[in-house]
């Protein structure tokens, strides 16, 4: 399974509602995400901001959170997205 | 040519071919030197306010009511929000939004300072259930 990132910031109401479907997703398939906050830690912001070419066109121009990220592939899935738009996202990483 | 100038006892900044003789905010003579244009920007830029909470949240209720949009109902959200936007405004200068990442590019980090254009925005424009991006500000139910 490829590693895979959730850049999540502490006072995003997007990332809270993600969190259970994370928590979730980890105990039921085999898929672990390195879970990044972005807004109190700089070494997580910058590791974001230094995927910004390849995020931020698949996030409407930004830097959103919360945005799930598999360094590997470049693939990008960001938002607040359902159970399943998240896990076959994320079982299709491989 | 015109010139950035800016008075030295009140710091307003005047733009012109010369500087006004005497200063209209502090009404001293003779006081504006000129700066460069480095300067002058980073003189005008926002800067963060001295609002607390509930003066803020006055602030986005009087915003919100003369339009389409209305602050999200939700006061434990709100809250949440408001954590982060004061917690921006104390680390990095300015109330940004706790849902997008600044880029450390000042004039492009501008629009992520709430209240943002989200009118313009993609999870706002044309949806009958439109936010921002954060959620602060949601559609009027009509």
């Amino acid at each position: 399974m490829s590693r895979l990132i959730m850049f999540h910031a502490r006072e995003c109401p997007h990332c809270k509602a993600m969190m259970p479907h994370v928590d979730r997703l980890e105990k039921e398939e085999k898929v672990k995400f390195d879970r990044l906050e972005v807004w109190h830690d700089e070494k997580n912001a910058d590791l974001m901001r230094s995927y910004r070419p390849v995020i931020a066109p698949k996030c409407g121009g930004q830097l959103r959170t919360p945005t799930f990220f598999n360094p590997e592939t470049s693939d990008v899935l960001c938002g607040e997205v359902s159970y399943e738009k998240l896990r076959d996202w994320a079982l299709k990483q491989g | 040519m015109k010139k950035y100038w800016r008075c030295f006892v009140c710091g307003d900044i005047h733009f012109g071919v010369k500087p006004p003789e005497v200063c209209p905010t502090c009404l001293v003579r003779n006081a504006y030197v000129e700066i460069s244009s480095d300067e002058a920007e980073r003189t005008m830029r926002p800067t963060r306010t001295t609002m607390t909470r509930s003066e803020f949240r006055a602030a986005i209720e009087r915003f919100a009511e003369k339009n389409e949009f209305q602050v999200c109902p939700d006061s434990a959200k709100v809250e949440m929000l408001f954590d982060g936007l004061f917690a921006n405004e104390e680390n990095y200068g300015l109330k940004y939004c706790p849902c997008r990442l600044r880029t450390k590019d000042f004039n492009e980090d501008l629009k992520l300072v709430c209240p943002c254009n989200f009118i313009a925005h993609e999870t706002y424009k044309g949806k009958d259930n439109g936010e921002c991006w954060c959620g602060l500000f949601i559609r009027r139910k009509k």
